[in-house]
């Protein structure tokens, strides 16, 4: 085709484009129209809006062809490159073209499981499955206001003894998450999901990191909020300890199950803090400064050194434990 | 116990020798059992050993004693195990599920624990729960439910990944006449594809859906056929209780094989 034509020489009178629109053009004009159009973009464009005008139903079907074309287009081109498969998982669905709808996927009311999803909101529902039971509203509830309270409490009373009973309380309540999160006591659709590839350590595995995403910056950051006394352990110490004690749990609770575990974990702790602070030669005399100094046992440069050690043991137990979790706790 | 051929198109599942015992109780006692594709019905009174079974084939148990094959896997191997359970659909006893949940969240979830590509997803819920006829319903919270529908949700969970293999631990409890009418077409449909096992008590849920019925009583099976070899079976039994032939058959299957047991002892 002879694209530099005579595209600026001559151009199609409007009354011929008018007639050939209107379907009045004499057979020998149309062919010397046709024939220009080929070459002429800037005339096409005119014939194409005054066939448009004219004829709604040439319009209409005009838009078909264009879309299902583009369609196809975009199927071809998805089938070529995988690279771009991923977004619609392979199916056909034109590419930039706005003006087919996508009735083929129905969105729900949220648009949280419709056919396309905000990548956000997706990966809101996902975080939120992923968490099951674990996050329960009550759980997650009391964990924010008991936090808030404590924060509220020692800013007000600017009472610098309150932080060590939080990052003492601190360690118990991602051991309490676990034991919420996975077991026939727990979950009350648990044998529904043991018989899903997800079931066991994986699934396990997934809600305690929920718990632990919850738990590490929210306890952490109330930490950091309250006032501190010079000398005593920083805002970060439970956090090794937290570490150990869940997954001394997780390997507990292959013995056990997940329930019974928090309950061996969670009075393990308050024993050692117990034993930590007695072993104090002038110990404090109230009951705070006694929680304190045992913490500041328990949770001090050496100590720290233990409970990583410890939380790498448990881990290393877990992965030996790693299928028990996989049948149902007890027939 | 009478063996009927059964066709070998899909692997379907076999046990021989199961023994399920626990806390000192024989819930199945050296059971042999071999389903291909197609419905097959369990029955049985309470306390049979119906759930125990459908537990160890769901793979949520594990058998006492016995060689279990699962669509021609292991359940025992862990590869083997999640293998079969990417192809499974288990709808147990008791379908506990989240109240806050969405029918379409809940099915989501489920689709998720099973593997069911992501971009899949939405289009196969939709579909499950067209199937079970929770279509208009499928933005309901599940709190707000009536058990009946609860029941059909667990359904829509177990089918949504077009499972190879499904086991519905007495999916017919709560559901009213109508819907029982259509979940037995819907098991037919299913039953064309897969290895569908179904317990239930109501004797005419057999008769209308299954091809095939086990029969279990005190740990093991004490009938195998086809519902009209059921029927057929009170024949020699004239006394046996019953509203309909098929609960005569029932009742006298039960009879033959206790008195045959009652022989055995005191033999």
């Amino acid at each position: 085709m002879n694209h530099r034509g005579p595209t600026t020489e001559w151009h199609l009178p409007d009354a011929d484009v008018q007639a050939y629109a209107a379907g009045g053009l004499p057979e020998p004009g149309c062919w010397s129209l046709e024939k220009h159009v080929e070459a002429c973009a800037r005339c096409a464009q005119r014939v194409s809006d005054a066939v448009r005008t004219h004829s709604p139903v040439v319009a209409r079907s005009l838009d078909a062809t264009r879309s299902a074309l583009l369609a196809r287009i975009g199927a071809e081109d998805r089938a070529g490159s995988p690279a771009r498969a991923g977004g619609t998982g392979g199916r056909l669905r034109p590419v930039g073209s706005p003006r087919i709808p996508a009735a083929d996927t129905p969105r729900s009311a949220h648009g949280r499981t419709g056919g396309r999803q905000h990548p956000v909101r997706a990966w809101g529902a996902r975080l939120t499955w992923a968490a099951g039971p674990a996050l329960g509203r009550s759980w997650l509830f009391s964990l924010t206001l008991v936090t808030v309270a404590a924060v509220v409490l020692a800013r007000l009373a600017d009472a610098a003894e309150l932080r060590p009973l939080l990052l003492v309380a601190a360690p118990l309540l991602p051991v309490a998450g676990v034991a919420v999160s996975y077991g026939r006591h727990a979950d009350p659709l648990y044998e529904t999901v043991a018989a899903t590839p997800s079931a066991g350590l994986r699934l396990l595995l997934v809600r305690t990191a929920m718990v632990l995403a919850v738990c590490v910056p929210l306890l952490t950051a109330a930490g950091l909020l309250m006032p501190a006394q010079g000398g005593s352990p920083g805002a970060a110490a439970w956090l090794l300890p937290g570490l150990a004690l869940t997954l001394l749990t997780l390997v507990t609770g292959s013995y056990l199950g997940c329930l019974r575990a928090s309950a061996v974990t969670g009075t393990t702790w308050p024993l050692l803090l117990l034993t930590a602070g007695t072993t104090a030669d002038p110990g404090p005399a109230d009951l705070i400064g006694r929680v304190n100094h045992a913490f500041a046992n328990v949770a001090s440069g050496p100590a720290q050194g233990f409970w990583a050690s410890a939380a790498l043991l448990c881990g290393g137990l877990l992965v030996l434990r790693r299928t028990s979790f996989d049948q149902l706790e007890r027939l | 116990m009478r063996q009927i051929p059964v066709p070998r198109t899909s692997p379907g599942l076999s046990v021989r020798g199961l023994t399920v015992r626990f806390r000192g109780t024989t819930a199945l006692n050296d059971v042999d059992l071999s389903l291909g594709r197609g419905v097959h019905g369990l029955l049985g009174p309470n306390g049979a050993g119906k759930t125990s079974l459908l537990r160890v084939l769901a793979t949520v148990a594990r058998p006492t004693e016995g060689d279990v094959r699962i669509l021609g896997l292991d359940p025992q191997e862990l590869g083997e195990r999640t293998e079969i359970r990417r192809r499974l659909g288990y709808l147990p006893q008791e379908f506990g599920y989240y109240p806050t949940y969405t029918v379409r969240e809940m099915v989501t979830y489920l689709a998720w624990l099973k593997d069911v590509p992501g971009a899949q997803a939405p289009a196969a819920v939709e579909r499950a729960a067209e199937r079970v006829g929770l279509g208009p319903a499928l933005d309901k919270k599940l709190r707000t439910l009536s058990g009946g529908e609860i029941r059909r949700v667990g359904i829509a969970q177990a089918v949504v990944n077009e499972p190879d293999l499904l086991l519905l631990d007495e999916p017919t409890a709560g559901l009213d006449p109508e819907r029982r009418l259509e979940f037995r077409g819907l098991l037919r449909e299913l039953g064309e594809t897969a290895t569908v096992l179904v317990s239930t008590h109501l004797v005419e849920d057999v008769a209308a859906a299954c091809a095939e019925v086990t029969l279990l009583e005190a740990g093991r099976p004490a009938f195998r056929g086809t519902p009209d070899d059921l029927i057929a079976s009170a024949g020699t039994d004239a006394e046996a209780p019953g509203d309909s032939p098929l609960e005569r058959g029932y009742t006298s299957a039960l009879r033959r094989h206790r008195s045959e047991r009652a022989q055995e002892v005191t033999a």
